[in-house]
């Protein structure tokens, strides 16, 4: 317990480092003097990107749905900057970006190929087909997941969650009291 | 030279080898080139992937006969973990130390062996022993064998399925025939069912029995992580409050977030103090006076916005759709600091969050971050 975040190897240092550099290039990018609704609401929706992707980093792909949250964040942005126009940034991830599309895309094609041929044992726990859904939807990447396989993500997951709002909180904390 | 280091290391790796000459010097070729790979890092990720992933198609054809390779399947898979960590994030060499995964190699492994000429037996051995190493980790393995074989071609994902089923047909069998391990020396690290007094002893229904114990001893895991949830008996419920967990969870994040954004204008950062706070305050012990000097500016801070109600009344009820919505769900990062407590604290949060009656302040709440934006 008390060795557990000065391991540097363990999930909320790595994590604690991402976040934190993630935020000292956010705060570098903006005017710090701008408090208009909107900026904040730029920021705060970078912030967050930030959360999620270095928590989603520092688990490094080992778990489905890290991969997943890491996948739909490299779309999102590579979406975004398509719209922005900016063809550089598109050229230089134009590589990693179809390596990842296939990644990807078959990803869920052998996923899904596994579970059709799993459908009929899927049908273990009849009554509990609406909260397996509601789970599939909250855990990114739980759609195609056997219940098996859902809640071991999910155990993860809420892990990680944890530990991200710990060390959030813990930022907040500093950030108000300076 | 190099080729003579290759010689050694391979010669030191395979212990439990016969001495098949031609599987130490097909070894000898693997790692020669593995190495290369690996000793220089290539500028584009991707490619070098795809590399190492062409070069095992063509070489674990022959690697795959004789069962020694799986010794040097675990070394390079070490190393093949490594390149797939380089995929995704910049080098990390110290990944290609670590002699852990075996099962991933072997998975990817299993994926090129099929498209081998040899004869069915000796591949399936091959496999079967593969995948008995493997199944020691099925959770990993699962995971991580779609990424393995994402790069390389589709047909490889069909036929592993198909080896895959298989595999599972035969291990099925084994679970009814009762621990007979026919194939080789090395035990399934399954779960084997006996059949109880009265209940069925059908391959479905063993099978079943299986899954639904597997099933409910993730569920207990899940019990003990979400807080509460110990109490309750009957696995919809205990699905319920973990899915309302999550999503407290997930909205908390959102509010910090929020809050890091609003709070951010006003602040000089400083990345070691930031460090040293959070490695002296995790300790439980040092929490209690981690709290409290937190709690002594946010009463000051409150005591302030007060006064400034009436000013921001007018503003908070101007604000976008986004910014009222986020103010109601505001309140609980505030209310939990507010209420910091030491042992109790996570918990009580979790309360605010699943009980859901707690947004009646909201536009007091708008207003104390819109002040402290201004601050």
């Amino acid at each position: 317990m008390d060795s557990q975040h000065l391991n540097p190897s363990s999930l909320k240092s790595r994590f604690t480092a991402r976040f934190l550099r993630a935020l000292i290039k956010i705060n570098a990018q903006k005017p710090i003097s701008s408090s208009s609704p909107r900026e904040i609401f730029q920021r705060y929706r970078r912030i967050k990107v930030a959360a999620d992707k270095s928590m989603a980093y520092s688990v490094r792909s080992r778990r489905t749905w890290s991969r997943a949250t890491l996948w739909k964040l490299r779309s999102q942005s590579r979406r975004r900057l398509a719209s922005s126009g900016r063809r550089s940034s598109i050229k230089t991830r134009t590589t990693t970006t179809t390596t990842i599309t296939t990644t990807s895309t078959n990803h869920r094609a052998a996923i899904v190929e596994k579970t059709s041929h799993e459908k009929e044992n899927k049908e273990d726990h009849v009554g509990l087909a609406v909260q397996a859904e509601e789970l599939r939807e909250l855990v990114p990447g739980g759609e195609s997941m056997d219940l098996c396989n859902l809640l071991d993500e999910t155990a993860h997951y809420i892990k990680c969650l944890t530990t991200q709002v710990q060390v959030m909180k813990k930022i907040a904390n500093l950030y108000s009291l300076e | 030279m190099e080729s003579k280091a290759g010689t050694t290391e391979t010669r030191s790796n395979i212990t439990a080898s016969d001495g098949d000459q031609v599987a130490a010097l097909e070894s000898l070729q693997f790692t020669d080139e593995f190495h290369r790979l690996i000793l220089a890092p290539p500028s584009d990720n991707a490619t070098s992937l795809t590399a190492l992933l062409e070069l095992p198609a063509s070489r674990a054809l022959e690697l795959l006969h004789s069962p020694a390779s799986a010794k040097l399947i675990a070394a390079s898979a070490s190393s093949f973990e490594a390149l797939k960590g380089n995929f995704l994030f910049p080098s990390n060499t110290t990944l290609i130390d670590q002699a852990a995964r075996s099962s991933v190699f072997a998975g990817g492994v299993n994926n090129t062996n099929n498209k081998s000429n040899a004869p069915e037996t000796t591949s399936n051995n091959a496999t079967l022993n593969l995948e008995k190493a493997v199944k020691s980790e099925p959770a990993e393995t699962e995971s991580c064998q779609p990424l393995v074989s994402d790069p390389a071609v589709e047909k490889r994902n069909f036929k592993r399925k198909d080896r895959e089923k298989k595999a599972k047909g035969s291990t099925k069998k084994s679970k009814t025939a009762a621990n007979d391990s026919s194939d080789g020396p090395e035990k399934l690290p399954y779960v084997h069912v006996r059949a109880r007094r009265g209940e069925a002893t059908d391959s479905h229904s063993l099978a079943e029995r299986a899954r639904r114990e597997k099933i409910n001893a993730r569920m207990k895991l899940l019990q003990e992580l979400v807080p509460g949830c110990n109490k309750i008996s009957g696995t919809a419920l205990v699905l319920d409050e973990i899915i309302n967990h999550v999503q407290s969870l997930q909205n908390q994040v959102e509010f910090l977030s929020m809050r890091l954004a609003a709070v951010n204008p006003r602040t000089d950062f400083n990345l070691n103090s930031i460090f040293t706070t959070e490695s002296g305050s995790l300790p439980d012990s040092n929490f209690p006076s981690m709290v409290m000097p937190l709690i002594w500016p946010e009463v000051q801070v409150n005591g302030n916005k007060q006064q400034h109600q009436q000013q921001w009344q007018f503003d908070a009820l101007q604000q976008p759709v986004w910014g009222r919505e986020v103010c109601n769900n505001y309140i609980t990062p505030e209310n939990s600091l507010l209420s910091y407590d030491s042992s109790a604290n996570s918990v009580a949060e979790v309360e605010l969050f699943s009980s859901n009656g707690q947004w009646t302040t909201n536009k007091q709440r708008c207003m104390q971050i819109k002040l402290k934006m201004e601050l």
